[in-house]
């Protein structure tokens, strides 16, 4: 039996030489040959596990010789897998990438494959180059999400206050949560993360940057920082609940939108679908920002594996799958994320998709990006501390500029590394 | 008064069946009580929430729980069933367990049987090298143990799951302790008798370690049934995949349903608390039936 068990063992072994043997002396496979390939992807997992097959179907369709097994991870041990893959050598053809930071660390560990064949006109240019390293691009933007603020129609009207308009700054829409705060019936004006996502782009809203020009050193630990934290720490127990009251709980915000007892919540355009149930009629606007208009944006990507034998089939797919028509399609219709396609005529579906009214307002979001910063290897570390100094300062255990000091301080010494 | 006091007094010395309670006695016993039902409470109240979670389609996590759901409602579970494949997961993550466990119980007692039984050269130390794997964490393994088992061609198959678990260190010492409580002068008799060791092993050694194996049941199973990061890393096609890997695919990039994920949740325990049900009754059992000391 333990006899059996070697000889299967080195029988896989010298199969696998001659394969490898095969590959380097023979010339690659006819493009009629049919293959399949491996594609891991976290973007269908929690619930879009079928769109992604209607897309595999439609692809496989129109390309009878070529097979994708998919493999879905869930999101949270995303990166633990695809490491342990990368360092193996087993990495998938085709593998998802969440977002820019992750490109960055595969890009310079060369894990990725240079995309040669792609056709570059079919995506937003913006988003394209984010996954550009030196002019060569090495992934294809799949889905992009925007941060928007979200009003109730309802709210609104009863305080008698205009709805928000795209020419608004923090002091109209402090103006406005105030109004619509009546705490006695649990109702809240404006609800925001006290964050270290939100605090980056409130940074860039008012005329700040997170890191200097080099990203050696944090830049927010000035007049303009403190104000930017002020904003963001001065609504819990005004116009937003405080911690006890449940803030910074997952769903927190979104429980109280849904029930109709939150004039505005500023979140991702994920949300779309799930406020469909809204007890209130409700519209979309681009987040107000204070001396300058900047909206946080989300992209995921797919990227070809240095290691994969199938590097012609692998960009077909990933092409496929980052921007044809069947694609677009899905994703518009399922309300799955957004296409990161720059065809106008395709994306104007997303226009009439119905309520909220103002679906524009996700394109005008994503015309002026707040970047997000390029933190290094100690990234999470990184967005701890700010996340943390920023609930101190909430909470008042520290004053704005201690927290910024403090978080100042502690960044700039993990930026060095 | 004074004729209550003699009245009383011998009163006292009649024995009573029924004891009765004095002031400090009831207050000791109603202070043990209230610890209990708060302890209680606070054990039981997870699973409560986990549940009413479940059954409640606009389900958050907040922080002050709803115990009455405003809208109970199955759909989490119809939901959970209509969009993966979860009877098809649940039968792989119970197969899984099941081999794992009657494997570990073969390998852990006839092993804990040489350590304790058989006299050869260096087996305190082959047992402290054992014991001391205990120590190392799965996830400083995780990347030399996944390239070993890709040499083998193991990769997303259930082989290669099992692999890593067919003994386990901890099991191999909790029953190689309890062998040592089983007096040698059983195993002597046996021998007079003409009874080898595989013969003592079965009918003498394994019956008067029960309440061990029962243990080792219930700890091989969850260990099993609970595994996310190995069959994770190495199991790959959707046919294939686990309870743990499903329930954690429920949760999206950014969104979660967590009724959907609570319906999943409640699944997971129900196999885990019909095993601690039934194991519970041997350990009893084997504690009983474990005569002489």
């Amino acid at each position: 039996m333990q006899h059996k068990k070697w000889m299967a063992a080195a029988a896989v072994a010298a199969a696998g030489a001659l394969a490898l043997a095969g590959c380097s002396s023979s010339a690659p496979p006819k493009a009629s040959a049919p293959v399949t390939i491996t594609y891991t992807n976290f973007i269908s997992a929690g619930g879009n596990e079928a769109n992604l097959t209607t897309i595999v179907k439609a692809f496989e369709k129109a390309n009878p010789n070529i097979t994708v097994k998919v493999d879905t991870v869930p999101y949270t041990n995303y990166d633990t897998k695809l490491q342990t893959d990368l360092a193996a050598g087993t990495a998938s053809d085709v593998f998802d990438i969440d977002g820019v930071g992750n490109y960055l660390n595969y890009q310079a560990n060369g894990q990725l494959a240079q995309i040669t064949g792609a056709d570059a006109s079919l995506y937003s240019a913006a988003l394209l180059d984010s996954y550009q390293t030196g002019d060569k691009q090495y992934g294809l933007p799949t889905s992009f999400s925007a941060v928007i603020l979200y009003y109730n129609k309802a709210l609104f009207d009863a305080a008698g206050v205009s709805y928000p308009s795209s020419s608004w700054t923090w002091s109209d829409e402090m103006a406005a949560a105030k109004k619509i705060s009546d705490p006695a019936k649990g109702v809240f004006g404006l609800y925001q993360p006290v964050t270290y996502n939100e605090f980056y782009k409130v940074l860039v809203q008012n005329g700040g940057s997170f890191l200097n020009q080099a990203g050696t050193k944090v830049a927010f630990n000035n007049a303009k920082g403190v104000a930017a934290a002020n904003w963001l720490v001065q609504k819990s127990g005004t116009v937003m609940p405080t911690v006890a009251q449940g803030q910074g709980t997952p769903n927190d915000d979104t429980n109280l939108f849904l029930a109709g007892k939150l004039g505005m919540d500023i979140t991702g355009t994920w949300e779309i679908g799930a406020f469909a149930k809204a007890v209130s009629p409700w519209d979309i606007a681009v987040e107000p920002g204070n001396t300058k208009q900047a909206s946080a944006t989300f992209s995921n990507a797919v990227g070809i594996a240095v290691t994969s034998k199938h590097k012609d089939a692998a960009e077909k797919w990933a092409e496929y799958l980052s921007s044809s028509k069947e694609e677009v399609n899905v994703r518009i219709s399922k309300g799955w994320e957004l296409p990161t396609i720059a065809n106008k005529t395709q994306l104007a579906q997303y226009l009439k998709e119905g309520a909220p009214d103002n679906r524009q307002a996700v394109f005008d979001a994503a015309k002026s990006i707040a970047q997000s910063p390029v933190l290094g290897s100690n990234g999470n570390q990184i967005q701890d501390i700010m996340t943390n100094e920023l609930v101190e300062a909430q909470a008042g255990r520290s004053t704005v500029a201690q927290a910024l000091a403090a978080a100042a301080s502690q960044i700039n010494a993990l930026l060095g590394q | 008064m004074a004729d209550v006091v003699v009245v009383a007094g011998p009163a006292l010395t009649i024995p009573v069946r029924r004891h009765r309670m004095t002031g400090s006695e009831l207050a000791k016993r109603v202070a043990l009580y209230v610890v209990l039902v708060v302890g209680a409470a606070l054990m039981v109240f997870p699973f409560v929430w986990t549940i009413i979670t479940s059954i409640s389609p606009e389900a958050s996590l907040t922080v002050s729980p709803s115990l009455i759901p405003t809208d109970p409602s199955l759909s989490g579970y119809a939901e959970l069933f209509a969009n993966t494949p979860f009877a098809v997961v649940v039968a792989n993550s119970l197969g899984l367990a099941v081999v794992t466990t009657v494997i570990q119980l073969f390998t852990g007692s006839t092993a804990a049987y040489a350590f304790s039984r058989l006299q050869f050269r260096g087996r305190t130390v082959v047992f402290g090298i054992y014991l001391a794997t205990m120590m190392i964490p799965l996830q400083v393994l995780i990347v030399p143990l996944f390239s070993e088992l890709k040499v083998f061609g193991l990769l997303d198959s259930y082989v290669g799951v099992l692999l890593p678990s067919l003994a386990s260190a901890f099991g191999i010492f909790l029953l190689r302790q309890a062998i040592n409580q089983v007096p040698r002068e059983l195993d002597e008799a046996a021998t007079l008798d003409g009874a080898g060791h595989f013969r003592i092993f079965w009918t003498i050694i394994l019956p008067n370690i029960r309440p061990a194996l029962a243990t080792l049941v219930v700890f091989a199973f969850m260990g099993s049934w609970n595994n996310f990061l190995w069959p994770l890393i190495v199991l790959s096609s959707p046919q294939l995949q686990t309870l743990p890997i499903a329930l954690a695919n429920l949760q999206g990039q950014y969104t979660t349903q967590w009724d959907v994920v609570m319906a999943g949740s409640v699944i997971s325990i129900l196999p885990m608390l019909a095993l601690y049900i039934f194991a519970q009754k041997y350990i009893i059992q084997g504690v009983a039936s474990s005569g002489i000391k």
